[in-house]
């Protein structure tokens, strides 16, 4: 699966959530959104949920969160946070 | 807006909750503007009702609908917290307050008449203390407090203190009571709105929102964990030991005075280590705001000492520049991000950007206009005259703001109606 990186954790409040929106309307089943940034962005993920999205969000040791959200269903965001 | 907690866009107050507030805040303003006109220079002797007027203006009508709108807002955002039923606990809260207020100010301005005092004691301690134990309950059922949600618990409590003792005050100047404690009650009245209510709310909110906007290292941990708690603390204890030792409000006007510039100093630091130092109109409403409550503290303290009228007055004036411009630094960047969030999240293609709603050179002359506002204000103390300037300018600052609210929600209207939906 192709991977559409968004490191957010320079970006001030609101772009990143903007930028991954924009990046949501054009995901399909090939890919997938991966995001980086210093907070869990619930409004983002709500969102995708809400739209049917799979999510995976995890906080590493460091407190930087890692955001995965594809249209694919069969996808394993947990093998794909890996890569 | 983030949380560590948790957000459902279905937790999320209906967009009009949040404008109204803000709009019902602009309104009082724009009185206030009106009534700088009428009373004059008068406002600047604080035993006149010009004055007594003009402070519930400012801290009922404009900064309590602000903070109200703010708090429906962010309380699920950063403190995680869900109101159920926001439109109709904003009604419950809304028309007394505006009633209420109304009544207090014509109570004020016509001396004493008892019964508009009980009338306004009835709605403004009813509508508020109403929303504040609504909000103060579901806080202390969090099981994770950051140090935002613990802050705002502070100032909640704050304000149901600072309006206990209101009612306390409006008995006695309705009549019902003797008030043989009013000197006492009246300076935990005015220490808990100013202290535990109005700086402790802000300082909460900007641990959250100026490492999040701006993009700063965070607040140190001590910081957060026990400024507003202490805060508090200093104000509930001296409230108490004031009844025996009345000089008790020195030492605590002095302390929470230093604490505040302390604040102040770590807070402008930490907006000068910004990863990416744009120029923005809202970096330099907290600027000022956070200048004017060191301005504000150092007058503060040195009224602790000096005995001059002006000292005082100048205080409570920069605490005024301190509290508005934070209000409008929070104003510029929630109502563009709140209308483009909820029709972006609503899915329409064609939701205006968030530079269309408010874009940024209109903020940046809102704060032009600002502090013309509080300079000619100033001004007024040594020149007369230039207080008809203050007040066309404070008409002109919140007409500016009333504008920005019915032009977002007629876009919000518009996209609403008129715009192209996409698919997620």
């Amino acid at each position: 699966m192709k991977k559409i990186t968004l490191d957010a954790r320079e970006l001030e409040h609101p772009k990143p959530l903007a930028m991954a929106i924009n990046i949501l309307k054009s995901l399909d089943d090939t890919n997938y959104l991966y995001m980086v940034h210093r907070k869990n962005p619930i409004p983002l993920i709500d969102l995708a949920q809400e739209h049917h999205f799979q999510v995976l969000s995890h906080e590493d040791d460091e407190g930087t969160w890692h955001i995965l959200i594809t249209k694919n269903h069969t996808a394993d965001l947990k093998e794909l946070l890996l890569v | 807006m983030f949380s560590q907690k948790g957000l459902s866009l279905d937790q999320a107050p209906p967009i009009s909750v949040v404008f109204r507030f803000f709009l019902q805040g602009a309104l009082f303003g724009i009185v206030g503007g009106v009534l700088l006109a009428i009373y004059q220079n008068e406002v600047f002797d604080p035993a006149s009702k010009g004055a007594l007027v003009l402070t519930h203006v400012f801290t009922l009508g404009i900064m309590l609908s602000v903070m109200l709108a703010a708090l429906f807002q962010m309380l699920p955002v950063i403190a995680g917290v869900k109101l159920t039923s926001p439109i109709k606990k904003a009604n419950w809260v809304q028309y007394p307050l505006v009633v209420g207020i109304i009544t207090l100010l014509f109570a004020f301005h016509f001396g004493k008449i008892s019964w508009l005092y009980l009338l306004a004691s009835v709605l403004l301690g009813g509508s508020i203390l109403f929303i504040a134990f609504i909000m103060i309950e579901k806080l202390l059922r969090l099981s994770n407090h950051s140090s935002s949600s613990k802050g705002i618990t502070a100032a909640l409590f704050s304000l149901v203190l600072l309006v206990l003792a209101a009612l306390y005050l409006t008995t006695v100047l309705g009549g019902y009571n003797e008030g043989v404690h009013y000197v006492e009650i009246k300076t935990a009245h005015y220490s808990f709105g100013l202290f535990g209510w109005i700086a402790v709310l802000i300082i909460s909110i900007s641990f959250q929102v100026i490492e999040m906007f701006y993009v700063t290292p965070p607040y140190p941990n001590i910081m957060g964990k026990y400024l507003s708690g202490g805060i508090l603390f200093l104000l509930a204890i001296a409230s108490i030991v004031s009844f025996f030792l009345p000089d008790i409000w020195a030492v605590c006007h002095l302390v929470l005075a230093l604490l505040l510039v302390a604040y102040a100093l770590l807070a402008l630091k930490r907006l000068s280590q910004r990863k990416r130092p744009i120029s923005d109109a809202t970096v330099w409403f907290w600027r000022l705001g956070l200048g004017s409550l060191i301005v504000s503290m150092l007058c503060f303290m040195l009224g602790l000492f000096v005995q001059t009228a002006w000292v005082h007055t100048l205080a409570y004036l920069w605490f005024g520049a301190f509290a508005l411009s934070i209000v409008f630094a929070m104003f510029y960047k929630i109502v563009p991000f709140l209308t483009w969030f909820h029709l972006s999240s609503q899915g329409y293609f064609t939701a205006p950007m968030m530079h269309e709603i408010i874009h940024p050179k209109t903020a940046k002359k809102h704060f032009w206009i600002h502090c013309s506002m509080m300079a000619a204000l100033i001004m007024s103390l040594i020149v007369p005259q230039f207080i008809l300037l203050a007040s066309l300018l404070t008409i002109l600052s919140f007409g500016w703001m009333g504008y920005q609210i019915v032009h977002a929600h007629y876009l919000y209207v518009k996209t609403q109606k008129e715009g192209q939906k996409f698919n997620y």
